[in-house]
Formats: structure tokens, C-alpha cells, sequence
């Protein structure tokens, strides 16, 4: 499976952290997004006329929809982040995965005008994307009272990997994750994941590991 | 009010690659640009009240100036060195002081906690004595003899090895890291850090390489260093005070922190304060 | 750096930047660039005094005079930022706050709401209900607490009550 991807694109990291996660190697194709703008090449737009990044190659297989590569990774390798269980399970998925567009729209947007000074109504993005981060906080309240602790039940789905970058990198775009305690703390249950994996703009969570013995110097 | 000491350096306002006829809107220390490609081919750089600016081209970049340029830019004498790739990173803003992205550039101590499994890591996290000095001569801060264990020191590095850097200030919003450079013994790899001021709390930074390296595809190069620069980006953010403070007191500097030292010390004396505090104020 | 961007190990908090860790009394532990350093007690950050009550976490600004309130008979369910001021929650909810709390019925359903003004536009709501209320009374009281927040704002930015 071949991913034309960018480092700091959070559709395409997540698709490498569901493969991360699901075990799957990638063959990864970097592409120069910025400052190249290769995606808009005749070689990328061969494969994907819309211009967009992540591409997603599989034999015949070519997908440009991340959602759709979510669903294709764990269907293959990880039938159990597709939370499909209970019909209820399995609406609540889709819900989300819809949701996740939103997301993309609103803060993914507002990170790259912040970042790398794509055109946009900054303070319209903004405000997008503080009522999307809103409804995850009250969707996410309600799980809790449920019982379950990510989106769609009480274990992670392709629903938490669709919403969870363009969500913890927020701050990129200028939108503070400060009034959403419930976000933070999914957030956190997704990066201590076995398997986990960052991008750049996400930390390490160094609680993870011990506090190492220090190394003093041979100088 | 005194003279801006900053307004007669030149600054990076758009990269060489990309200039074209329709020009670009930017700023520089709060003063609207414009950067276009004149009739003639040449850079053609405007202010706000459409007055003509300095303007060079070097190191991938268009530079240009506020004021009235003393000096030519500094040179970087590598840059010429045959057989060295040169690598445009692109621009990434960053809600900062122009001066703290210098800042974090020169900061070593970071790398295990901030650039974790590939410039640091943990329990490695020991700064050994090096050495800094101002150099009278050039009037440019130098630090050498900087060592550092790193996990993944470059594209072109397998496994963790001791790097060896030194770093040189040569103006106040930019700065030249000089890398141990596996694949040439001797030789340097050449990162630089040129930060365009828009505002005292606001940048444009355009990271840009002259590296030894044949194998490594040029997208895998920019996309290494723009990792490195984004892990940056929201601790610089992230930081307080918004703008560097010059005056000893309010941050606690330790011997690992001697370079910011002299680079706080020789922006002072300068008087190169756009994006810095004093205590007084 | 904010500390809150930072790590804990067993009970010391840590700075994401340079990994300076610092104890409880907020004195430097260590300092991660010089392992060999133990570092001078004049390094330390400010701290404040927490208590756990009630499964609310209380901190006083300076000496506090007397522990904080028993909240009897409520558990919380979650807290919220709302971007209007206390008197815009109160003109939402129909009642006036005494002591930080305000009471809103909403339904049959009793919301507690304790108040902490952020500022002079926003405040952060904490919403307690009923320590017997079962999951279905807690999703409607988190969707209630939603309502009178978007009435708060709405009033808050000049609309109509109601």
C-alpha cells in the first residue's frame, strides 16, 4: 500500500497512525507539498483530479477520501476500530467520520492560514471550529456518562483516528483546547495508545516512560 | 523616540524560487511590502508608501531592508562549496518575537524533550561545556565546539551517533548551525534559520540548507527540517514573556544556556531591540 | 513555558521545553542539561494551595480563610466555558447566584451550577446535579446546561431572553 503523504498534513498523519496502529506498513511517497505545491502537479493530479493529499494506492485501489483509507486499513488488518458491534455503535461511527470533515473545514483550515499563509477568513474559521470542538466536548461528555470513553464506545474506533489530529493540533490554527476537559482527556487516552504515533505539533507524552537514569558525561 | 538599530539589516521576505510578476503582500517590522519580479528579471521590493526598498537575492531567498543596509549581506562562504545541495525549506509562521525563534535556534538543551528520537533523547540529555564568544572582528556571535548525542542527527545519519555543531549569529533574526556531516568527514552541513520580522510578536521563518547529501531524495530534506522547525513552533508560541527579555533576572540562564546568554548581550549592546523587553520598561 | 504543557512521573511535574522538574513545595529537582547539578533551592515556581472536595478541585487565591463549601447532595458532571458574564447566566437561567452557586430546573432536573467568572466575558461554569441521578437524568442535564449556555451567550451578545 503506497501513501503520497506530508509530514505535516493531519489527513495524511492519519493515516499513517491508524496503519501505526492497525500494524500495517506503508510505503510512503512524500510529496512536496509546501513549498512545491506538488499536489497540484500533473503527476498527483493524474491520480487525484480534486488536488487533494493523502492518496491512498492499492493495486486498482485509489482512494483520496481519509476516511474512506481509515476504514480500508481496519477492514483489512483491524476489523475492531471499525465499531461496528451495534447498530447504534455503527451510526455513531459514521456520525463522527461525517463530523470529521467539519473538523478539516474549520480548524484544518484556520492551522493553515496560522502556519503556512493559505488565503482564509481567519476569524470565520475560528469560530467554526470553536462550535465543532463544542459538539465533540458535549458528544464526548455524554460517552463518558455512558460509560465509554471514546466516540463511538468504550474502545477507540476509526471514528477517534478521523477526529483526533485536526483536533489536538487546534492550538496551530489559534483555537486553545483550554475550555474542553473532556477532549483533553481523550485526547490523552488516544496518545498513550500502544502503537501511538506523533506528527510534529504533537508532543511526546513523556509520563510514559520512566524517569530515566541520567547519563552523566564522559567529558 | 530612538532610532529602530534593527531597520537598516536585511531581512528574507519570500523565497527566490517563487517570485513572480503578480507579486506577494508581506511585512516587515510592521510596515506592508510588496515583493514582485520586475520586468527585468530582478527582484523589485516596495514599502507602503510605494517607496523603493534595498533588495539582493542569496541563499534562495529575496532580502530587502527597511532602512539603509551598511553592509552587504553577511556571507556564508559554504553556500559556493561545489557539491552541496541546496535545500529550500519554505515558510512557516509563528506567533513569536523574531527574536525567540533565533533564540530557540541556538538551544540545544531541548532536543530529548522537544525533538524526542530524533535530535534527543532521553536519559542522553547532558549539555557539555563548550565554548562562546563574540568575535569583534566579523561582530558576529559564535558558539563551537557544541556536542550533543542524537538519535537521528540528519536525513542521512542511521542510528545514534555524538553531533558535533557549532553555531554563528552573523544578524540579529538569523542564524547558521553548522552540523557534523556523516557522509563528508570534515566537512560541515550548513542549516540556516532566517527569520523575516512582521511584527515584535510575529515571523515568517524560512529555514534553508546547503548540506552534503546525494541520496536523499530533496522532498525527504524539507520535510526532516520542516518536522524539526513545526515541533518547535508551539513551544515557541507558547513562551513568556511574548518577547525576549535582554535584562539578566527574569529567566534563569545555566552553563548549557551560554550561547542565548551572548546573543541576549551582544542584541543589547547593538541596540537591536524589535521583538525584545527590558526590564525598565 | 506553561508547566501545564508538561509531564508528570510519580510526583514530579516537569516543563515540556528543557524537562526541568520540579516537586510539589515547587522547588527544582533537577535539571536534565546538567544531570550532575543538584539544582540551588532559588530556583522553584509558584504554588498554590489545592484541596480535592466533593470531587471538585478547589485553589485559593492566597491564605484561605476556611475550607472550601460542602456541595451535599450533588456530584459533578462536568464544567464548561461560557463567553458571557455571570448576570448573562443568571438572566438565562432566571435566578440569581448566591455564594458562586446558581440553581437552574430545567424539566424536573435540578442544575447546580458553580460559577467562576473569567474575566469580565466569560465564566467557567461547573455543573453539579443530584449524586442519585441516573445516566439519562445526566445526558439531559449536559444538554440542558448546552441550552442555557447558548441562551447565556445569546443574551450576551444583545439577542432577545428567550
Amino acid at each position: 500500500m503506497k501513501l503520497y503523504d506530508y509530514v505535516l498534513s493531519p489527513s495524511c498523519y492519519k493515516v499513517r497512525l491508524m496503519a501505526a496502529l492497525a500494524g500495517v506498513k506503508l510505503s510512503i511517497r512524500p510529496v512536496d507539498f509546501h513549498p512545491g505545491a506538488e499536489h497540484r502537479g500533473p503527476e498527483l493530479m493524474a491520480l487525484n483530479p480534486a488536488g487533494s493529499i493523502p492518496i491512498l494506492e492499492d493495486g486498482d485501489l485509489v482512494l483520496t477520501e481519509s476516511s474512506a483509507m481509515l476504514v480500508y486499513l481496519a477492514t483489512k488488518a483491524a476489523p475492531q476500530w471499525l465499531g461496528n458491534d451495534t447498530a447504534v455503535q455503527a451510526a455513531r461511527v459514521q456520525q463522527w467520520l461525517s463530523f470529521s470533515h467539519r473538523l478539516t473545514a474549520s480548524l484544518g483550515a484556520a492551522r493553515l492560514h496560522e502556519m503556512l499563509l493559505r488565503p482564509g477568513n481567519i476569524d470565520a474559521l475560528k469560530g467554526q471550529g470553536t462550535a465543532a470542538l463544542r459538539e465533540l466536548e458535549a458528544g464526548l461528555v455524554e460517552q463518558s456518562i455512558r460509560g465509554q470513553r471514546f466516540l463511538a464506545s468504550d474502545r477507540p474506533t476509526v471514528a477517534d483516528i478521523a477526529c483526533f489530529p485536526y483536533v489536538a493540533l487546534a492550538p496551530d490554527g489559534e483555537v486553545s483546547l483550554d475550555p474542553y476537559p473532556t477532549i483533553r482527556l481523550w485526547s490523552r487516552a488516544i496518545r498513550g495508545l500502544d502503537g501511538f504515533i506523533e506528527m510534529p505539533g504533537i508532543h511526546r507524552l513523556h509520563e510514559l516512560k520512566p524517569e530515566p537514569v541520567p547519563e552523566v558525561g564522559e567529558a | 523616540m530612538t532610532r529602530n538599530a534593527m531597520i537598516d539589516e536585511w531581512y528574507p521576505v519570500g523565497l527566490a524560487s517563487q517570485l513572480d510578476a503578480h507579486g506577494r503582500g508581506t511585512a516587515l517590522m510592521g510596515e506592508p511590502i510588496e515583493v514582485r519580479c520586475g520586468e527585468d528579471g530582478t527582484a523589485k521590493v516596495t514599502g507602503g508608501n510605494g517607496r523603493v526598498l534595498p533588495t539582493c537575492i542569496r541563499y534562495g531567498h529575496v532580502w530587502s531592508s527597511l532602512g539603509d543596509p551598511k553592509k552587504p549581506l553577511f556571507a556564508i562562504p559554504e553556500a559556493d562549496q561545489p557539491g552541496r545541495r541546496l535545500v529550500d525549506v519554505g515558510v512557516v509562521r509563528v506567533r513569536c518575537s523574531p527574536l525567540r525563534a533565533v533564540e530557540n535556534f541556538l538551544d540545544i538543551a531541548h532536543f530529548p524533550f522537544v525533538h524526542t528520537d530524533i535530535l534527543g533523547s532521553e536519559p542522553h540529555t547532558e549539555v557539555q561545556n563548550y565554548k562562546v564568544e563574540i568575535r569583534e572582528d566579523e561582530d558576529e556571535v559564535w558558539a563551537t565546539q557544541v556536542k550533543f548525542y542524537q538519535p537521528q542527527a540528519a536525513k542521512s545519519a542511521e542510528g545514534g551517533i555524538t553531533t558535533e555543531y557549532m553555531y554563528r549569529v552573523p544578524a540579529p533574526t538569523c542564524s547558521i548551525l553548522y552540523k557534523t556531516c556523516p557522509p563528508h568527514p570534515g566537512e560541515w552541513d550548513v542549516i540556516t534559520l532566517f527569520v523575516q520580522p512582521l511584527a515584535e510578536d510575529l515571523c515568517d521563518v524560512w529555514p534553508w540548507m546547503a548540506l552534503f547529501d546525494d541520496e536523499t531524495p530533496m522532498t525527504d530534506l524539507i520535510h526532516f527540517q520542516q518536522t524539526i522547525f513545526v515541533q518547535d513552533r508551539s513551544i515557541l508560541e507558547n513562551q513568556i514573556p511574548r518577547l525576549l527579555p535582554l535584562d539578566p533576572g527574569m529567566e534563569i540562564p545555566t552553563r548549557a544556556d551560554l550561547t542565548s546568554v551572548a546573543y541576549r548581550r551582544w542584541l543589547k549592546r547593538h541596540g537591536y531591540t524589535y521583538g525584545a523587553q527590558l526590564v525598565a520598561q | 513555558m506553561r508547566l501545564s504543557h508538561g509531564f508528570v512521573r510519580g510526583e514530579t511535574l516537569s516543563c515540556i521545553y528543557h524537562g526541568w522538574g520540579y516537586a510539589q513545595e515547587g522547588n527544582c529537582l533537577r535539571i536534565p542539561a546538567h544531570p550532575a547539578l543538584t539544582p540551588p533551592d532559588t530556583i522553584r515556581v509558584a504554588t498554590q494551595h489545592v484541596e480535592d472536595g466533593d470531587g471538585v478541585i478547589w485553589i485559593s487565591a492566597g491564605e484561605a480563610a476556611a475550607p472550601p463549601p460542602r456541595l451535599d447532595g450533588v456530584a459533578p458532571l462536568r464544567s464548561m466555558m461560557v463567553e458571557a458574564n455571570v448576570a448573562a447566566l443568571e438572566a438565562a437561567a432566571g435566578a440569581k447566584a448566591a455564594g458562586g452557586l446558581l440553581d437552574h430546573s430545567n424539566d424536573g432536573l435540578t442544575l447546580r451550577l458553580l460559577l467562576a467568572p473569567d474575566g469580565e466575558a466569560r465564566t467557567l461554569m461547573h455543573v453539579l446535579v443530584g449524586e442519585d441521578a441516573n445516566p439519562t437524568e445526566r445526558i439531559a442535564a449536559s444538554r440542558a446546561a448546552e441550552t442555557l449556555r447558548r441562551a447565556a451567550e445569546r443574551i450576551r451578545s444583545g439577542g432577545a431572553v428567550q
